[in-house]
């Protein structure tokens, strides 16, 4: 009995310190199809992964000799996938301000990283995600890219925060057509931004009164000193009134500054023109989302040279079509592509498990006409480069976190096996035979 | 190189034109192709299909094709039989779930749905363009006894043509939605009781004069008039079956979410399931559902309920299906013959077989490959669609 339990407790520790050692240790992975996604794919290759991060790739990869080494020569392997309409680990109804301007909110704030349905997600591919405040808001609040490394706690899934102002222009919340609203919409969003142009005026101008003060101040010091000049004490510069501290527009001058984009969902062709005008007006960097009607004004999205998230592909993802989804067409994401629009995919679904089906919306995107290379950028890279993470994660680049994953085929083929899924070097999940 | 351009596409337009005009006219076509999925007998490589008359003339590999009909050469590609949505709402308006629930009384059995269909609304096209050829037009989810179905294709040269059958049967509601706060039923066993109390009536009228609605529900209890018992949940399915039983109707169940659950009794039965679109779920356990309903030995076919989920989505139920489980053969079938079969039009239409409407779906690859792309449409012999390069 006594000896049992040392046993357990010996192979206990040993499995501690062995999975212990596994997470510093080096890894190669030997494929039989790598698909970088930036570069041409590589067959029988290697890709060698150091604390974390690809550290090289190639066909003559040298594998040191402390290498523990992933047998995949006959798997396609390639980066992690990202959904960049995700709503995984947030609960839709508890994301809108309903009709607010509340850009200050954070959607960190409303996370539940104890969601089941991550697990799911992941076992299809799917490593990132990037999620947003909801349809309701004009200005919802700002989105963040998270990772999904199974953290208990929001702030270590967050790959990247602040990553952009959700906004919205033209959704009829009780599919009840409203053009008055749309005015609405247009109009409150351009008169958010007008009163932030006000307000950092103010406080450029409390800033130069403050220094001017300052100024005087320190001439006066000096004045101190030279007795002969004491009249000068009652000329006392006085210290300028500070402006009240507006979190809403603190948030939006960041935007007019191109610190951080400005998303915005719009389907019909004059919602998506009113977000386009307000981007010339404004000059902010603007991110389209949705863009349902997109492919009737392709040229006017691909002369401005702005991004698009493309989704949902079918209005099968979604709850009950509203009317926005009225002239959807399966084809929008190939001809907005054919014009040379940038674009990533988004799965856009009625829930957190919806996420898990990325690669099957690039799969439906390409039967309706998007070139497979695009459609697998569009899930990987360019969303990464939309959403300001490309220098981390979207590619197989050495440098670039080792979000990899390991398919039993080619990625936009139907009936293929994801095998195993790692976020920085960890195994986060493997496949059983069962499944 | 502008000119050429210009040249070619004269010439594809005349090719298109051509193409068109020659099956309208003289009903007859032959394709030969690099795959012919027949469904009931086999895949045929490098087969032939000859159409007359908008029917399938003959199928098979080494046929001689009579040098008056044109023949269109497809070594590459598929031709799967036109595929069938076995429940949908298309062809209605926008706005459709107030144009299809009647919710002033819930026994609604002579209300035809068809009544309100628009065979020329644009959405019918998108269908078409995903391979759909034929679908089943039911009533709404709000009455116990909802009204009637209808069996209709996606073309025809003159609108009434598309009619296949005026009714397939009666739509009968045991879901959620047919509780309501304002009038009966508004629990779960008001409803059975209700629909009980209405097929009693039936029963028991002897040799008195009906009324309209209820003339209908006697050739339901007669066996007549086969029912679609629309129901999810492990509970609504089970009252379904006993009502089936009682009553010793002819039926289908439609949507039957939770129906692994309770396969055993349903395919003791012989019961026929009408499975919901994938795509309304998400959770793993739920997608590998009706690869379990069918693997019990029921009959399955899919719907898309269409504008619940898109209507171009029918294959994509199947497909996914059988990504969790569902044999690649039933996929297909469920598609097809199955649906034919559950609808009593197997006749008619669901496989490539001499004999049977030449509705036909030509795609560039495997038909359960979600990236195939289709290239045509064939009903009645007329080509319907036909894919451009843009």
């Amino acid at each position: 009995m006594v000896t049992k339990r040392i046993f357990v407790i010996s192979s206990l520790l040993s499995l501690y310190t062995f999975t212990y050692t596994l997470g510093a240790e080096n890894i190669a992975i030997k494929a039989g199809n790598i698909l970088p996604i930036k570069g041409s794919a590589i067959e029988h290759g290697t890709i060698l992964i150091k604390d974390g991060k690809i550290e090289a790739l190639g066909r003559d990869v040298v594998i040191p000799s402390d290498t523990r080494i992933i047998d995949a020569k006959d798997k396609f392997v390639m980066p992690g996938l990202i959904d960049a309409q995700s709503r995984l680990y947030v609960i839709e109804s508890e994301l809108n301000e309903r009709g607010a301007i509340s850009p200050e909110l954070n959607i960190l704030d409303a996370l539940d990283p104890f969601i089941k349905e991550h697990q799911e997600v992941l076992a299809q591919g799917v490593t990132t995600i990037y999620v947003t405040p909801g349809s309701n808001s004009l200005l919802g609040g700002r989105g963040a890219v998270l990772k999904l490394n199974g953290s208990k706690t929001a702030d270590k899934m967050v790959l990247k925060a602040d990553v952009a102002i959700k906004g919205v222009i033209g959704i009829s919340s009780n599919n009840q057509s409203s053009s008055l609203a749309r005015l609405e919409h247009y109009a409150s969003i351009r008169e958010a931004l007008i009163a932030t142009q006000a307000y950092m005026q103010t406080k450029r101008k409390y800033e130069q009164a403050l220094s001017e003060y300052k100024k005087k101040k320190a001439e006066n010091g000096e004045q101190k000193k030279d007795y002969k000049q004491e009249k000068a004490k009652k000329e006392k510069p006085k210290r300028p009134a500070k402006p009240k501290q507006n979190p809403i527009y603190e948030i939006l001058a960041k935007v007019l500054r191109k610190e951080i984009p400005l998303q915005i969902e719009a389907h019909r062709v004059d919602d998506i023109l009113n977000a386009l005008r307000l981007a010339d007006e404004f000059d902010f960097t603007l991110i389209l989302d949705k863009c349902t009607e997109g492919y009737m004004i392709a040229d006017e999205i691909d002369r401005r040279k702005i991004p698009v998230i493309v989704g949902p592909v079918s209005t099968s993802f979604v709850d009950m079509p509203k009317l926005e989804y009225r002239n959807h067409d399966m084809r929008n994401a190939a001809i907005l592509s054919k014009k040379g629009v940038k674009l990533a995919l988004g799965v856009s679904g009625r829930d957190g498990g919806s996420s898990k089906f990325i690669s099957l919306a690039a799969a439906m995107a390409v039967a309706n006409g998007l070139d497979k290379d695009v459609a697998l950028r569009a899930i990987t890279l360019t969303p990464a480069e939309i959403l300001g993470v490309a220098s981390r994660i979207g590619s197989l680049e050495s440098g670039k976190d080792a979000d990899i994953i390991i398919l039993s085929g080619h990625p936009l083929d139907t009936f293929i096996q994801v095998e195993m899924v790692l976020i920085e070097g960890e195994t986060v999940y493997e496949r059983k035979a069962s499944q | 190189m502008k000119q050429r351009i210009v040249l070619i596409m004269i010439l594809c337009q005349i090719l298109l034109c051509h193409g068109l005009w020659a099956a309208d006219k003289t009903k007859s076509l032959a394709i030969r192709a690099g795959k012919i999925w027949t469904i009931t007998n086999g895949v045929i490589t490098n087969g032939v299909v000859i159409i007359q008359n908008g029917k399938i003339e003959t199928v098979g590999k080494d046929l001689h094709i009579p040098e008056s009909i044109k023949t269109l050469e497809m070594p590459d590609k598929n031709i799967i039989p036109g595929l069938i949505d076995a429940h949908c709402h298309m062809g209605l308006s926008l706005d459709i779930f107030n144009e299809i629930e009647e919710t002033v009384s819930p026994i609604t059995p002579d209300m035809q749905i068809l009544d309100a269909f628009n065979p020329l609304a644009e959405d019918l096209t998108k269908a078409l363009r995903s391979g759909v050829t034929t679908i089943l037009l039911a009533p709404g989810y709000k009455n116990p006894i909802a009204g009637q179905t209808a069996v209709v294709k996606l073309y025809g040269a003159k609108t009434d043509d598309r009619v296949l059958k005026h009714s397939a049967g009666i739509k009968f509601s045991l879901g959620n939605e047919s509780l309501m706060s304002d009038r009966r039923p508004t629990s779960r066993s008001g409803l059975i009781a209700l629909i009980r109390e209405e097929l009693n009536k039936v029963q028991d009228s002897g040799k008195n004069k009906l009324n309209p609605s209820s003339q209908i529900l006697k050739r339901v209890v007669k066996g007549e008039l086969p029912v679609f018992l629309y129901c999810n949940t492990v509970d609504e399915i089970v009252a379904s079956i006993q009502i089936v039983e009682e009553y010793e109707l002819k039926a289908t169940l439609v949507s039957a979410r939770e129906g692994d659950e309770v396969a055993n009794m349903i395919a003791e039965r012989n019961i026929p399931v009408i499975y919901m679109p994938s795509l309304l779920l998400s959770r793993d356990k739920d997608l590998k559902r009706s690869g379990k309903i069918a693997g019990a030995g029921i009959k399955v076919a899919f719907a898309s309920f269409a504008p619940k989920t898109n209507l171009s989505d029918l294959r994509t139920s199947a497909i996914i299906a059988a990504r969790y489980g569902l044999s690649h053969e039933l996929a297909l079938k469920s598609l097809t013959i199955n649906a034919a079969e559950i609808l009593g039009i197997a006749e008619q239409v669901g496989s490539i077989e001499q004999g049977k409407d030449a509705d036909l779906v030509i795609l560039n690859g495997d038909p359960l490959e979600l990236t195939s792309i289709i290239e045509m449409v064939i009903i009645n012999g007329n080509i319907v669609y036909q894919r451009e390069e843009k």
